[in-house]
């Protein structure tokens, strides 16, 4: 055996040089197959000494040693000799092309061959392309390729005409010719002398089975799309080795708080946990545990549990019914349970073989009709392979087989050593490149084959089988359908899951009858069986009348949604309605706020206050004095006042042109003065600045007085201050200064233009433009002054060079929008403004661990995924996990598994 | 006719669950007074991990928050009692001083007190922030500093001069007076400290506590700030609206109002040569101005016979009281009082800013109150006035809790002084006032004229780029220049074209003048004769 794997290393490197696959499964296959053949291996062994060389064995294996002594023998030998010489500049050859080709794969696939490749015997492994070749030359030749055609035979276990159509006659031919001529000898020559002897007929069946299958080699993929899925598979290795720590990096790094401590586990904490870990070991402590569970003692006590659950008062039929209840349960439980069993486990072995056969075909039929199958056939394939490649569970790597191993191969018996030997070749299997897929079907047939001797009565066998098959599963199916209606399968999450799997398995079932008609129909038309059973699987098929459930809801459901949402509409409409109703009355009472207001500042709403403030007589002085003058004469004297006041004004001469002479011109009572607040936030900014102008000509315009009221006498009393025009004047003052008025375009002769183009059409196009610009853009700033809707106010828009240091000039740098910083900051930290409870967390440092601790490496454990890690979090280095602890990862498989024990750490979250 | 401490807890009888709902309300609304504004919205972050930081920091804000509101139960134990009515009819400010004296407390009974000081009057008075001390001011030159508390005058001295103001500094230590030409620092014992000559004739003087700055307005209408830890004098501009008497500063963000005669009201920092803000509030000359605690109100009194009250953040006045008014004060509690020769008002906030006549009171017929001033952390008004002092009792003016941290009524003299220090610590730079101080430590906008960034620079190029690419329209020409490499080599140069003026720009933020190259090159030709030296090579250095 040992020799066996030093052969099959070889090979193995051969193979991956050559691009030729599927040697070694025959090779392995030999000694068992052929095991009186002892004697010749040695001789073999002994030739085999340069490297194992594929055609020579075979040959020597098919028989030819008795050939030796002829011609070819020496031929031979002197072609062993050659080929040695030639193995080594071939390999490096084959192998330096394999590099070449990484480069041009288009060009020069692995399989073709190099045009000035010349061989006898090497490219005998390539197959067709060679004894096509051959065809037309020496005899030589040709038997070179029948040999081949025989070996790749024999490999393969496919018959050579799917090798070559044209070879396959002749073959033939020389098949009825075997006897005479000796050199060619075939499968069956081989078989002849084996005839009568146990096991003959099915090596038989065996061989003729395989004479009929056809084969055709799939092309290996190309290097690149080989490397592409050991890439993926080698990644989705590592990706799953990196990301297991992503959940514990995620969860530390989101934390706000690590805290890092020192494990200080003082042992257990209560008496129970220590009472817990007792075990008697002295005699006395082992008589009183013996006391203690002795079995009256127990019941005992437990009697005297009863008597106190008694005690407890629950009502008997409470009791009863409560264990009815639950048997109920348990019963349906178990019928149920009884039923999925039954359908997922059909275990009929025909049932499988039939399908698995089936499958197969299908398969293969697809694989041969479409090569898109195929290429997914083969990519599965190598991807097997890389994975097996990259885990090598089969290569021994398994505690049995290493203990196996270590104890010595030949001290073990038959079966392990065909155990072992098996589960290598299924490791040389997976892990060899891809060329057959029939190689595994051969095995299975023989298995397959190995159980029915008889071939004759094979179909009737087969169709019984499959009857009885179908009956069974509709049968299965008709019962399957029974869902029950009441009990813990009542509730919907039971009912559901329970339909689910209902309907996996009945599909199941399903596509088993249909194989089986299908393979009975199949069957029916080669033999010639009654049509009764027909009839039955008709019926059968009939009583299995397919039962819905589930969608049947679903409408009703959608139609409530419906409903739902024509409601929630009518709803909305109906809340808008209500909205448009709330809108309305929400403009008058503003208009009664304003009204309020007005009435506030004029004085004349406020009678009952007044008629206070009369009782309280503080304010009397300037009353009395209001009342001495009289109101007419005193409107007049201000009128006059007024007028003569502003006169002196506008002789003075305020440089300010027109508006303020215009201004000076007028008197101004409240409500006009209102009109201008209008004016002033509706209209343009530029009619903003000059509204002042307008509205009061529009004031001069009204003639006629009524007799004003007592606010507004006082209001006169103070005109003559004018206190407001001043405040206008000021205004618009700093509005000039802060926003100045563009200077007006004016015409430096000469400059610009032609001097009489100039006169004549005033000032230019662009000068004109720019101004206008200019206007606009002052009309802008002014629109946007945050004092432009009030004009009893100025607010000062210089901007304060030194306050500036104390703010941001950018966003400092976690944050990308201006709002979140200042939402964060807007909440103080200090301890002035914050409770002390409640100020260590608003600024807890982000790492927490007390001097000298020493923070060890990163720790793998599991995380919760769906877990929030806004929460400080404690790590506890060094901690033994406890005794709950324990339990809690028995719970959870997959964290016992993956913790190793030597790093067991607990976390608490707090 | 009654009166009865005010409780907001709920009189009738609910079950036990109303009950429990009510206080995790209350618990709630104190709680979101502690979050500072709305909880900020994350959804629009893109990055996730600052949006988790973030998230888990607006979840330690709402539990401080709710902390803070949980705490403020045992800190704040009690409520200010106010005057309430028992019956609709009833009105509170019928209730005289000489029917609450009775009901209330002995202690309280001897707040309430008269002094008479008829010679040296009339008087201006002001408190210290605690509420313990109080300066009396006598026109005539008479100083006076009373402890409240024990009713206990500590130093009672004349300075034989005018005085025009009194206002305490930093603690009880130091005050300082508005004498006729000089504002002078007082100690505690009397003792004259310093005469500050850089503020000739001082007319009023403000104090800002956490600024150090001692603030004060003189007869050349000017506004003078200075600072009293370093004796700097901060800032002194002119208003340019004549002089005034009428100071008041905001608490909230220590700006500085100014009332004039133009009817104005100005407000000031020591940061900018003009007013901030200038509004019209009266017709007529302004007489006073009190600013409410919160920083929002602002009332003012006028000669055109109103009393208004403002509120800055819309600029409106939202009340106006008729009557005349020589003084104004906010009590902490937002109570506001004025004062009119002899008659007191006292105004309050019914909810909504609807303010209402809460309390009246009038003094002997012929005084003329100079000064209203609240008693912090006690329902105490004092009035200055022409005959002296006296104090009365107005229910639920005081803010009913202190927090000693902020002012202690009973600090002893090692608590003064480290409070003293700590402030000093904390003292904050002028510039710091502003109108809305949260924006200190906010990101500021950016100003036009401030150069771009190369990166900006790049980023509204690559804009323009855009822009170009998108809209650039090539007319069909004839004659082979329609061919498809040159309507590209068109398009090229279009798009060149909007990125020079941006490469113009970076090419300036890059370059600086080429100078230095040249003067190493003159002076290697220095020793060669002057025909010779346009030949002179740079030598390799």
């Amino acid at each position: 055996m040992a020799d066996s794997t030093e052969k099959n290393r070889k090979k193995q490197k051969r193979t991956k040089a050559k691009a030729v696959e599927s040697t070694f499964l025959s090779k392995t296959r030999k000694p068992e197959k052929k095991g009186k053949r002892k004697g010749r291996d040695n001789d073999q062994r002994k030739r085999r000494g340069g490297g194992p060389r594929l055609p020579n064995v075979l040959r020597q294996e098919l028989g030819l040693d008795a050939k030796r002594n002829s011609s070819s023998d020496s031929d031979s030998e002197g072609g062993e000799d050659v080929r040695d010489f030639y193995e080594l500049d071939e390999e490096v050859a084959q192998e330096e092309s394999g590099k070449n080709r990484r480069f041009d794969e288009v060009e020069n696939y692995q399989y073709e061959l190099p045009d000035d490749f010349e061989d006898e015997e090497v490219p005998s492994d390539e197959g067709e392309d060679d004894s096509d070749k051959s065809e037309g030359e020496d005899q030589r030749d040709k038997e070179d390729g029948e040999r081949h055609l025989r070996m790749l035979q024999d490999i393969t276990g496919i018959p050579k005409e799917a090798f070559d159509g044209e070879k396959k006659k002749r073959e033939e031919v020389l098949l009825s010719q075997a006897d005479v001529r000796s050199e060619i000898v075939t499968i069956h020559d081989l078989l002849a002398p084996l005839q009568g002897m146990p096991g003959y007929s099915s090596l038989r069946k065996r061989v003729l089975q395989q004479e009929k299958q056809p084969m055709t080699l799939q092309a290996p993929l190309p290097k690149s799309e080989r490397d592409k899925v050991q890439r993926k598979v080698s990644d989705k290795f590592a990706r799953k080795e990196i990301t297991k720590w992503e959940g514990v990096v995620k969860r530390n790094r989101e934390a706000p708080t690590l805290f890092f401590e020192q494990d200080q586990n003082l042992g257990y904490s209560t008496v129970g946990a220590i009472a817990s870990g007792f075990e008697p070991r002295t005699e006395f402590e082992k008589q009183m545990a013996q006391l203690r569970q002795d079995p009256e003692l127990v019941e005992a006590y437990k009697n005297d549990g009863a008597k106190m659950l008694e005690l407890n008062k629950v009502s008997v039929k409470d009791v009863i019914d409560r264990q009815n209840r639950l048997a109920k349960m348990r019963s349906l439980l178990f019928r149920h349970e009884m039923k999925a069993k039954r359908i997922k486990k059909i275990k009929s072995k025909t049932y499988h073989k039939i399908k698995k056969k089936e499958r197969q075909k299908a398969a293969s039929a697809e694989l041969e009709m479409n090569p898109e199958a195929a290429k997914q056939q083969a990519i599965k394939q190598e991807q097997k392979r890389a994975e097996e490649r990259l885990t090598l569970k089969h290569k021994n790597s398994s505690k049995w087989a290493k203990r196996i191993l270590k104890r010595g191969l030949d001290v073990q018996d038959d079966a392990t050593r065909a155990a072992i030997a098996e589960q290598l070749q299924k490791h040389e299997e997976l892990k060899r490149k891809m060329n057959s897929m029939n190689n595994n079907e051969s095995s299975t047939d023989e298995e397959s084959s190995d159980d029915d001797d008889e071939e004759e009565d094979e179909s009737k066998r087969a169709l019984k089988a499959l009857n009885k098959a179908k009956e069974k599963t509709a049968k299965v199916l008709e019962e399957g359908d029974e869902a029950p209606k009441k009990g813990l399968f009542a509730l919907p999450f039971m009912e559901r899951g329970l339909k689910k799997r209902q309907e996996e398995a009945y599909e199941e079932a399903r596509q088993a009858l249909e194989d089986y008609d299908a393979t009975l129909n199949q069957l029916q038309d080669e033999g010639e069986e009654g049509e009764e059973e027909t009839q039955q699987n008709s019926s059968a098929v009939k009583m299995t009348g397919k039962r819905t459930f589930g969608p049947a809801k679903k409408p009703v459901a959608q139609e409530y949604n419906k409903r739902k949402r024509l409601d929630d509409f009518g709803k909305d409409s109906d809340s808008e309605e209500e909205d448009g109703e709330f809108d309305e009355p929400v403009p008058q009472i503003i208009e009664d706020k304003n009204d309020k207001t007005e009435g506030v500042q004029l004085g004349t709403a406020l009678l009952d206050e007044e008629q206070v403030m009369a009782q309280h007589a503080i304010f009397r002085n300037l009353d009395d004095m209001e009342k001495a003058v009289g109101p007419k004469t005193s409107y007049e004297v201000a009128i006059f006042a007024g007028d003569s006041f502003r006169k002196v004004r506008s002789d003075s001469g305020h440089s300010n042109k027109a508006t303020t002479s215009s201004v000076i011109h007028t008197s101004k009572p409240s409500h006009e003065t209102k009109e201008t607040d209008q004016s002033y936030e509706t209209d343009s900014d530029t009619e903003m600045v000059e509204g002042f102008l307008t509205t009061n000509l529009i004031t001069d315009q009204k003639p006629d007085y009524e007799l004003p009221s007592q606010a507004e006498l006082v209001r006169r009393v103070f005109a003559g201050d004018d206190v407001a025009a001043e405040f206008e004047r000021d205004k618009l003052e700093t509005l000039n200064e802060e926003n100045p008025e563009p200077e007006k375009p004016a015409l430096v002769p000469g400059w610009g233009q032609w001097t009489h183009v100039q006169k004549k059409k005033g000032l230019p196009d662009w000068m004109v433009r720019e101004h206008e610009e200019k206007k606009r853009k002052r009309g802008e700033a002014l629109k946007k002054r945050k004092d432009a809707k009030f004009d009893h106010v100025i607010i000062s828009e210089t901007i304060n060079r030194k306050a500036e240091k104390l703010m941001a000039t950018s966003l400092p740098f976690p944050f990308t929008s201006k709002e979140a910083y200042e939402g964060n900051m807007r909440m103080p930290i200090g301890p002035d403004f914050n409770p002390a409870s409640a100020l260590s967390a608003l600024n807890r440092p982000e790492i927490i661990k007390k001097p000298g601790l020493i923070i060890q490496p990163i720790e793998y454990e599991e995380v919760d995924p769906d877990e929030t890690h806004d929460q400080p979090k404690r790590i506890i280095q060094g901690a033994k996990p406890k005794q709950s602890s324990k339990e809690k990862s028995k719970k959870g498989k997959l964290s016992n598994k993956l913790v190793p024990k030597t790093l067991g750490k607990k976390v608490k979250s707090t | 006719m009654g009166e009865k401490e005010e409780s907001n807890e709920p009189q009738s009888l609910n079950p036990a669950s109303n009950q429990e709902e009510g206080i995790l309300d209350k618990l709630e609304k104190k709680a979101k007074k502690y979050l500072r504004g709305n909880k900020t919205n994350l959804k629009n972050l893109r990055d996730k991990k600052l949006k988790g930081q973030l998230e888990v920091r607006e979840k330690i804000y709402g539990n401080t928050a709710k902390v803070a509101a949980r705490a403020e139960e045992w800190l704040k134990p009690s409520e200010e009692g106010l005057l309430e009515p028992e019956n609709p009819l009833e009105r509170t400010y019928r209730i005289q001083q000489s029917s609450i004296l009775p009901e209330v407390d002995v202690l309280s009974v001897s707040k309430a007190f008269d002094m008479k000081l008829p010679d040296l009057g009339p008087y201006t008075i002001r408190y210290l922030s605690n509420g313990r001390y109080m300066l009396l001011g006598g026109q005539k030159g008479h100083l006076a500093m009373i402890d409240v508390l024990k009713m206990d005058c500590i130093k009672e001295f004349q300075v034989k001069e005018r005085v025009r103001d009194v206002v305490f500094l930093q603690n009880d230590q130091l005050f300082a007076v508005a004498q006729k030409k000089f504002t002078y620092v007082y100690n505690r014992h009397g003792t004259e400290i310093h005469c500050l000559k850089d503020n000739q004739h001082p007319l009023k003087l403000e104090y800002l506590e956490k600024h150090f700055l001692l603030v004060g307005t003189n007869n050349f209408s000017q506004l003078h700030y200075q600072d009293i830890s370093t004796g700097q004098v901060v800032a002194n501009y002119r208003t340019g609206l004549g002089p005034t008497s009428v100071m008041s500063s905001n608490p909230y963000n220590s700006i500085i109002s100014l009332g004039h005669s133009g009817g104005k009201l100005t407000m000031w920092k020591p940061t900018s040569g003009k007013p901030l803000i200038t509004m019209l509030c009266h017709h007529g000359p302004i007489t006073a101005v009190a600013y409410h605690p919160s920083g929002n109100l602002v009332a003012t009194a006028g000669m055109d016979k109103k009393v208004k009250i403002w509120d800055l953040r819309k600029f409106e006045s939202i009340h106006s009281i008729p009557g005349h008014a020589q003084t104004l004060d906010f009590s902490q509690k937002g109570l506001l009082a004025l004062a009119n020769g002899s008659r007191i008002q006292v105004w309050r906030d019914k909810g909504d800013q609807d303010f209402g006549l809460y309390m009246t009171h009038s003094i002997p017929k012929g005084y003329q109150v100079g000064t209203v001033k609240f008693r912090p952390y006690e329902d105490v008004l004092g009035l200055g006035h022409s005959m002296g002092f006296s104090s009365i009792l107005i229910p639920g003016s005081g803010e009913p809790n202190f927090d000693s941290w902020v002012a202690n009524p009973y600090e002893t003299s090692k608590q003064r002084s480290k409070k003293e220090v700590r402030a000093l610590l904390d003292k904050l730079p002028p510039e710091s006032i502003m109108l809305d101080p949260g924006s200190i430590g906010m990101v500021r906008e950016r100003q036009r004229k401030e150069k771009l960034t190369k990166r900006e620079i790049e980023q509204q190029m690559v804009e323009a780029v855009v822009e170009v690419k998108s809209n650039v329209e090539i007319k069909n020409k004839t004659k082979g220049r329609n061919k498809p490499s040159k309507r590209a080599k068109r398009k090229q140069e279009e798009v060149f074209n909007a990125k020079k003026p941006f490469l113009e720009k970076q090419r300036e933020t890059k370059e600086g003048p080429p100078q230095k190259k040249r003067r190493v090159l003159l002076e290697v030709a220095e020793d060669l004769p002057k025909s010779l030296q346009r030949f002179a090579k740079k030598k390799p250095m």
